[in-house]
């Protein structure tokens, strides 16, 4: 086995992203970070289906956030799609995320959750950075390495023929 | 390493990553040197009552903070509408042998 004697880790430790460390944990992060949300929506399912009538609430009283407005006018306007939108999307993201499928467009959502529970939360007692903003970093985490292709179906969605065609489903994808 | 980042790309980076450190460091340093509490919301005490107040809003903070991801998510959008650099090289190619 050559020795590489300017980087005697870059074998197996090397940081890049198809070395045997950092794809195996790319591939847990994104599983657990999977599970941790589609524990969320299924639970919800299971106890409300598809009438979580907490979602709508909890944005209406999103007063006085950096969003300005906008949570309270999803609360009273949207809440027709947020009461089985946030049960469904959160499972649904999970799923994605622990398949590896789609990876990149479910992560972009999780984001999306992510921004109103660490707003809407303001657990900042501690100071800004909390579990939240944490949830919300391992999801940007997820998009940006495009985790689905380590151990995910992605891998195998991105050789097909159809994205050969259209590459740009790749940032979707990932 | 090639180095295929445009201007575009650079400037949605340095951006971006300007934001996140303003909201979460540098304005975490100011609330540091503000002395005690530390923390980043109003201080209330048993009676929900505000005894002390961040000296940034954490508004601020936050905001800044979304600010950075709308630049990525606004750079994201970019990259979907404008051609690859191997797409756009392709069509360079064709247009000059026609």
């Amino acid at each position: 086995m050559a020795t590489n004697t300017a980087n005697p880790l870059a074998n197996e430790f090397e940081l890049e992203l198809d070395k045997p460390l950092t794809a195996y944990w790319i591939a847990i992060l994104r599983v657990l970070t999977g599970w941790w949300f589609f524990h969320a929506g299924v639970t919800k399912l299971i106890e409300d289906g598809l009438a979580f009538s907490y979602g709508p609430a909890y944005m209406q009283q999103m007063t006085g956030t950096a969003l300005g407005p906008i949570p309270v006018w999803m609360g009273n306007n949207l809440a027709w799609a947020i009461a089985p939108g946030v049960p469904l999307f959160e499972t649904l993201i999970g799923l994605a995320l622990i398949a590896g499928a789609l990876t990149r467009l479910a992560a972009l959502g999780g984001v999306f959750f992510m921004v109103l529970f660490w707003v809407g939360n303001a657990g900042f007692g501690h100071g800004l950075v909390n579990s939240d903003l944490m949830g919300l970093l391992l999801f940007m985490t997820v998009l940006v390495l495009g985790a689905g292709r380590y151990y995910g179906l992605d891998a195998i969605i991105e050789k097909t023929k159809l994205v050969e065609q259209n590459p740009k489903l790749r940032y979707i994808l990932g | 390493m090639t180095d295929t980042t445009n201007i575009v790309d650079r400037i949605a980076m340095g951006l971006s990553a300007a934001l996140f450190t303003l909201g979460i460091v540098v304005l975490g340093i100011v609330e540091l040197l503000d002395g005690a509490p530390f923390g980043a919301s109003p201080t209330t005490n048993d009676a929900g009552e505000i005894v002390a107040t961040p000296l940034v809003d954490p508004n601020i903070r936050t905001g800044l903070v979304i600010a950075g991801l709308l630049v990525l998510a606004l750079w994201g959008l970019y990259k979907v509408v404008t051609p690859y650099a191997d797409e756009a090289a392709t069509r360079r190619e064709t247009a000059a042998t026609e």
